[in-house]
């Protein structure tokens, strides 16, 4: 799988950046637009416009209507979709060798949309049933709002999802503003991946984009300064006490990047860390983790706890006292080493498909402009030292946590 | 090949990935589980990870880890599962270590309680997942035998529970004859053979038959709970997947729901902007095919929801046209060859055929049924079988009035303590 590949880049003269990594054994060939536009782009006003608009991308233009475009992807029999993050937009396929340049087509009439009033306000009913379907995940709101306090008004802080009024409130007109001031082709990369001809693709891209009108897109990076402390928040008809954890960390920039990553599965993985043995091998919690999350400037360690009501308080405690006992004690050689493997492996079955490896090496390009492949990344994961890892947490980053509870009081 | 101790073993070499894949199929579920002991199966699967031969909990667990290896599973209704994927060249460590799992547990009795208590707080927290509560109920209210109990176990059933009755319950049903072992990955068969076989062949035990699932008769239930939106499913019979007639239905299947330009996702979500989540899949016992559909909606347009999921179902007897049958084709065999990317799914479609077809399937003979049906006969098998009339279950704050059929009576609770 690692042997015979081979990393594709251009950019064009419209300022896109084409890049992708072949691998001549792959029986299928993954496509995606990777758009630096995601929440913490948004003003308040139109919260949840970048999610609203990737639903609306899939509405089509003057030539395809939403049933072509689902038509057209069924046709090629294409495993596809879009997400939207705090970081990103990105529209993803993938299908069999053969078909590879009509998925680049239909792909890029995605990012050519009407906006059609009709399909707007179709798609609006979509959203707002999507956030109330999220209300009902007490996991979800939580993370919603602990996000948002964390952050304390910085922009990565702000809602995906949006609410209910904000979506409500959206207009048509405002999403064509948000467009035209986030998808220029410069802040796009597109991604290929599996077995494609590049020629051809590269030719094809060229053409199809050459009307696109570049401009530059600037992104707010403000100061962080987070929150820190408890708070809790009620709700009788919930059953459990669900409690999230915030922590400063590491931006994704940062050349240390692996480190809290590597930090924090050994501490809070599902399985075999030490989160898992104080808290879920002796009954004492049915899912609690760690897990450290970064984005452009900033990073944190995220983490979770779910528990019966009656036992939150010492349980949370106990969730607090095995972070700072690494604070105080620090990781062994075997835990660090046990955590290095792990996520090794994982990052080796992500990449069995190439789909899987558009996502990886796709988005670390976009954010840091250099290649990864994935013998580099399993390298860095494998090299990380545990040195930087007590170094990290000499620092005492859970001394300045933040705590968010929702249960039923 | 099968072992002499009934162990059916499978592989599949992707001889390109430097990764392998393992799902062990355990016959051993909440359908065989003990009257008055509902939820056995599932602190069994957990107590059995709890330390094996020579190491305890925590030194099985560490030498898992220090191989790299990811380990997954649960328990289910007929079967539960272990998976654990691994870096190919760590085979010769790994396997063994894998089937010391189900060879030589050692159910310790300190490992006991916490296994129990795990099960206990996974009860509870689906209090808090509306829709998993939903499938449980649907399940419930579909299967009058057995298969109606819940993974999860109930509350008084896992109270009940005891080392020495589970310990008696490994030793009834935690056996190689009828279990399927199946494998994917970048290794040679003449190497792994042999790797296998000294792991496995040693295991001993006794299995216990599967009972055959039994429908209650079609009705409606409404069960309550303060929720945003409304949860909707429903079940019926359907053909069984992998056998002639399977074919032609989930061809049917994927025109109704196999994508965003399927029927329900186009009639439902597209059009009328009723739900963001609507779906519709088709699910195996042994020997038993099934449908479950999905919608979640806010309750002002539950009915509606309702309403058209079950027009849709109807309209399948009148047949589909050409076009959606090609797409729907194209659908099936591009998700065939994605799948035969992945050693996880290929293992795990290797180990579902075994269990329910007795045997598994070459992605040849797959393609081939599928590029191989006509219009003709898909369309004869749907008017000869229209979609019954369908168990439905909602979850929400109020039973809904309108819909098609039976109006929704209300809940009598057999399974929500709430």
């Amino acid at each position: 799988m690692t042997s015979g590949l081979r990393f594709d880049h251009a950019v064009l003269p419209n300022g896109l950046t084409v890049i992708g990594e072949h691998n001549p054994r792959a029986v299928t060939t993954a496509v995606g637009y990777m758009v630096r536009a995601g929440a913490r782009d948004e003003t308040p006003d139109v919260s949840g416009v970048s999610h609203f608009l990737e639903h609306m991308c899939f509405k089509g233009n003057e030539r395809y209507s939403a049933d072509d475009i689902n038509r057209v992807f069924d046709e090629l029999g294409a495993d596809y979709n879009a997400y939207t993050s705090e970081e990103r937009t990105v529209y993803y396929g993938a299908v069999t060798a053969d078909k590879g340049g009509r998925l680049l087509e239909l792909l890029t009439e995605l990012l050519e949309p009407s906006l059609r009033q009709d399909d707007f306000e179709m798609e609006k009913k979509v959203i707002l049933e999507e956030i109330a379907m999220y209300q009902d995940r007490p996991a979800q709101r939580l993370f919603e709002s602990a996000n948002q306090r964390y952050w304390n008004g910085h922009p990565l802080g702000n809602s995906v999802l949006g609410s209910v009024e904000s979506i409500t409130a959206l207009t048509r007109d405002a999403m064509q503003v948000y467009f035209d001031r986030r998808y220029a082709p410069s802040n796009v990369l597109l991604v290929l991946a599996g077995n494609y001809d590049w020629d051809a693709m590269l030719a094809q891209a060229e053409r199809r984009t050459a009307s696109w009108r570049d401009y530059q897109v600037v992104r707010e990076r403000p100061a962080a300064r987070p929150a820190r402390g408890y708070e809790e928040l009620v709700d009788p008809k919930l059953t459990r006490q669900h409690v999230a954890l915030y922590a400063p960390g590491v931006p994704v920039e940062s050349p240390q990047r692996f480190v809290p990553v590597v930090l924090a599965n050994a501490i809070g993985d599902s399985s075999g860390s030490r989160l898992y043995w104080e808290l879920v091998d002796k009954g004492l919690s049915d899912n609690a983790w760690l897990a450290h999350e970064s984005g452009e400037g900033e990073g944190a360690f995220v983490g979770y706890l779910s528990v019966a009501p009656a036992k939150a308080e010492e349980v949370l405690e106990r969730y607090q006292q095995v972070l700072a006992r690494a604070q105080d004690e620090g990781l062994t050689p075997e835990e660090w080493r046990r955590a290095q493997r792990k996520i090794a492996t994982g990052l080796t079955f992500r990449a069995e498909t190439p789909l899987g490896r558009l996502m990886s090496f796709g988005t670390a390009y976009q954010t840091l402009g250099v290649y990864e492949s994935v013998a580099d990344v399993v390298a860095a994961v494998l090299s990380t030292p545990l040195e930087a890892g007590l170094e990290l947490l000499r620092r005492r980053p859970f001394d300045d946590a933040y705590v968010l509870a929702l249960g039923p009081g | 090949m099968r072992l002499p101790n009934g162990l059916r073993v499978l592989y599949e070499p992707m001889p390109w990935l430097p990764t392998l894949s393992a799902t062990l199929l355990l016959p051993f579920g909440s359908a065989t589980d003990p009257a008055g002991a509902e939820g056995s199966a599932n602190v069994l699967h957990e107590w059995l990870q709890r330390g094996a031969g020579d190491m305890g909990s925590r030194a099985l667990s560490d030498a898992f880890e220090d191989l790299g290896v990811r380990r997954s599973g649960g328990a289910g209704r007929e079967t539960s599962t272990l998976g654990v994927s691994f870096l190919a060249e760590d085979a010769a460590q790994a396997v063994p270590l894998f089937a010391s799992l189900v060879r030589a547990p050692r159910f310790e009795e300190p490992e006991f309680e916490p296994s129990r208590e795990l099960a206990l707080q996974e009860l509870e927290s689906l209090e808090d997942a509306p829709t998993q509560r939903l499938f449980e109920a649907l399940s419930a209210r579909f299967f009058a035998s057995p298969q109606r109990r819940s993974p999860y176990g109930d509350a008084a059933g896992l109270a009940a529970l005891t080392p020495e009755g589970v310990r008696q319950d490994a030793a009834r049903r935690l056996g190689p004859d009828g279990a399927v072992l199946a494998l994917a990955g970048g290794a040679s068969w003449e190497e792994l053979a042999p790797i296998v076989e000294d792991a496995f062949g040693g295991w001993t035990g006794a299995t216990e038959p599967i009972p055959t699932p039994e429908l209650a008769p079609t009705a409606r239930h409404h069960v309550a709970a303060e929720t945003s939106q409304v949860q909707l499913g429903l079940a019926y019979p359907s053909a069984l997947p992998g056998t002639d007639e399977g074919y032609l239905y989930a061809l049917a299947l994927n025109v109704l729901s196999g994508s965003m330009g399927a029927r329900l996702f186009t009639e439902i979500r597209e059009k009328r902007g009723l739900v963001y989540s609507v779906s519709a899949g088709s699910r195996a016992l042994r020997g038993f095919g099934y449908t479950l559909g999905y919608a979640g909606t806010t309750p002002e347009r539950a009915a509606e929801t309702l309403t058209v999921f079950l027009a849709e179902l109807e309209r399948l007897a009148a047949g589909v046209s050409a076009d959606e049958l090609e797409r729907a084709r194209t659908g099936i065999l591009a998700s065939v060859v994605m799948r035969g990317e992945s050693s996880g799914a290929t293992a795990a479609r290797l180990a579902s055929d075994a269990f329910l077809l007795g045997r598994a399937r070459t992605l040849d003979e797959i393609r081939g049924k599928v590029e191989g049906a006509t219009l003709e006969q898909v369309n004869a098998y749907l008017a000869a079988n229209p979609v019954p009339e369908p168990t439905v279950v909602t979850l929400g704050p109020a039973p809904l009035e309108a819909g098609a059929g039976a109006p929704a009576a209300p809940d009598t609770p057999a399974q929500e303590e709430r």
